[in-house]
């Protein structure tokens, strides 16, 4: 498996679609102790799950170097999810550069349901530069 | 926790309190599919930086969104943006507290600053929020 630090700006990870079940909601909620979720009827997903499963789909291709530190997020929701949905996450390298022996990498993510976009973001990562191979 | 119909400037949310434990990080790996060592390996974390496992920033992030959840119901699922900084990490004994505070209200527009501090006072994670109402 390729790691983070080895791609390069302009990188555009494979789409990669992911199931939100009702199990693996269940255990997300549960691992956060989302209670306001829980009080929320309806059968939706919390958003940071639906972020969660979109990076999570992203490292099924790339592995993230050790130590990789996460320094800042901006998300953006349009439409609430519900469980038992599919989801399609499409992402690329939008930024990398180096600062003080650290690399620091944005990815755009955008999840969309049916082709219609329903979170874009952005995570800005940090790991050491003797961890990347790509300039 | 009940959520807030009406939101003024100045408004306090209502604040989530965490505590974090090892067990809470390792199932939020599991859920979340992260398995950085910096998160569940504590010889790995030991010799990191931290010098010993911290939650992942979507863990601690998570709970900033349950307090957007409780004060702002579905138009934070459905409207919501959030753009904040990692800056201090939490650790396993760690007790979290999310807050945050209306900042403007604005053509249904409704405007935040949020953050998430350690019982030390430390900011942690601190950023705006904005949902359209």
């Amino acid at each position: 498996m390729t790691t983070l630090a080895a791609l390069g700006k302009g990188y555009e990870f494979p789409p990669a679609a992911f199931d939100l079940s009702e199990e693996w909601v269940d255990a997300y909620v549960a691992s956060v102790e989302d209670e306001a979720m829980v009080a929320l009827d309806g059968g939706f997903v919390p958003p940071m799950a639906i972020a969660a499963l979109a990076i999570r789909a992203l490292l099924e291709h790339s592995s993230l170097p050790p130590g990789t530190l996460h320094a800042g997020q901006e998300l953006a929701f349009t439409a609430p999810v519900r469980r038992g949905e599919t989801l399609t996450v499409a992402a690329r390298i939008a930024s990398r550069g180096e600062r003080a022996g650290w690399v620091l990498m944005g990815v755009e993510l955008r999840v969309a349901r049916d082709g219609v976009s329903v979170m874009t973001g952005r995570a800005t990562l940090s790991f050491p530069v003797a961890e990347g191979a790509a300039a | 926790m009940t959520q807030q119909t009406s939101l003024a400037v100045g408004a306090a949310l209502p604040t989530v309190t965490k505590t974090i434990t090892q067990e809470k990080i390792n199932a939020y790996s599991l859920a979340g599919g992260d398995d950085n060592p910096l998160h569940t390996d504590s010889a790995f974390a030991a010799k990191t930086q931290f010098g010993g496992t911290i939650a992942h920033g979507m863990l601690v992030l998570a709970y900033v969104s349950e307090m957007l959840t409780a004060a702002f119901g579905k138009d934070w699922l459905a409207s919501g943006r959030l753009k904040v900084r990692f800056r201090a990490p939490a650790r396993p004994g760690d007790t979290l507290k999310s807050s945050g505070k209306v900042t403007s209200v604005d053509g249904g527009k409704t405007v935040c600053e949020v953050e998430c501090r350690n019982e030390s006072g430390e900011v942690l994670v601190s950023g705006e929020a904005e949902v359209s109402r």
